[in-house]
């Protein structure tokens, strides 16, 4: 006889969502698992990883959104055992903020430095 | 003008020699674990080779060390006789328990029987005890208090000196 397994594992706070079913539990369930990595494999998600730990975080994540758990509740839950590591996109918070930043910056200088460039030349030009 | 460019240029230089330096600097592999500094995940799960269940509730008001193993590990097979040296000779100080992760239980019994077995060992059969651990690989250890914080997270097989180490957290009164 097949022994049940008993799992006290889940989220504390109750759904804050609608709980889904057929296919929009499905487009719901791939959405979220392509945001969240997949930590056994390198820089790919759960949704397009065929690790057996992908696969079943992605039937967490299903079960989750079946229960009516919204994305930051879920992305909350996985945070909690991984940390950030474990949201593809990194919220824009705390370090983080600089991922976010730092290339709107880099972009800005850059510009910047044409802008003076271009100046200069058609001073360069005029004169 | 070259002033200023000098300047930007300086800046945007440190700062990715800054993100270089900090990225180089890091295992890839290593993930901190929010877990620490927090209680550890409940969970009950079904004994390798018998039908009982074991919660870690169970074991509560004694110090743990559960190991994330799987017989397919081979720095697993490396860390079996240090943490049954350890689980041995501490007794009833210290409450070892081996969570196996994606594994068949015939090869689980059949690796016990080979290397021997000086403590539990439960299956986590759809790695949700994995998951709520953050487990990223195997093996991994956990290291909780008698009141049930986890203390210290290891990635990677122990030796008999860093276990002591790490058993010197949770065993500090």
């Amino acid at each position: 006889m097949i022994l049940t397994l008993i799992l006290l594992i889940g989220i504390a706070e109750p759904p804050h969502g609608t709980p889904l079913q057929g296919g929009e539990l499905e487009r719901r369930t791939q959405a979220i698992a392509s945001e969240i990595r997949c930590p056994v494999c390198q820089g790919l998600s759960i949704a397009d990883s065929p690790s057996e730990m992908a696969v079943n975080m992605k039937a967490e994540v299903r079960d989750l959104v079946a229960r009516g758990y919204t994305q930051e509740q879920i992305d909350r839950h996985f945070e909690r055992s991984y940390g950030q590591f474990v949201l593809l996109r990194p919220k824009f918070r705390g370090v983080n903020t600089l991922v976010w930043i730092l290339p709107i910056a880099a972009l800005a200088a850059g510009a910047f430095l044409v802008l003076l460039t271009l100046r200069k030349l058609t001073k360069g030009a005029l004169s | 003008m070259n002033r200023t460019v000098l300047i930007i240029g300086t800046i945007v230089t440190a700062a990715l020699v800054g993100v270089l330096f900090l990225g180089l600097g890091h295992d890839p592999s290593h993930i901190d674990s929010p877990l620490v500094g927090n209680p550890a995940p409940s969970f009950a799960l079904k004994v390798a080779g018998s039908n009982e269940t074991i919660a870690l509730t169970k074991f509560r008001g004694k110090p743990m060390v559960v190991n994330f193993w799987a017989t397919w590990c081979r720095p697993c097979w490396e860390e079996h006789p240090t943490l049954t040296a350890a689980a041995g000779e501490l007794g009833d100080r210290v409450q070892f328990l081996g969570v196996v992760f994606q594994d068949d239980e015939a090869k689980i019994l059949d690796f016990m029987r080979q290397r021997g077995a000086a403590y539990p060992t439960v299956i986590d059969e759809r790695g949700k005890t994995a998951i709520a651990y953050g487990v990223g690989g195997v093996p991994e250890t956990f290291f909780i208090d008698a009141n049930g914080i986890v203390v210290a997270k290891y990635d990677g097989p122990l030796s008999p000196e860093q276990l002591q180490s790490y058993l010197a957290k949770v065993l500090t009164p």
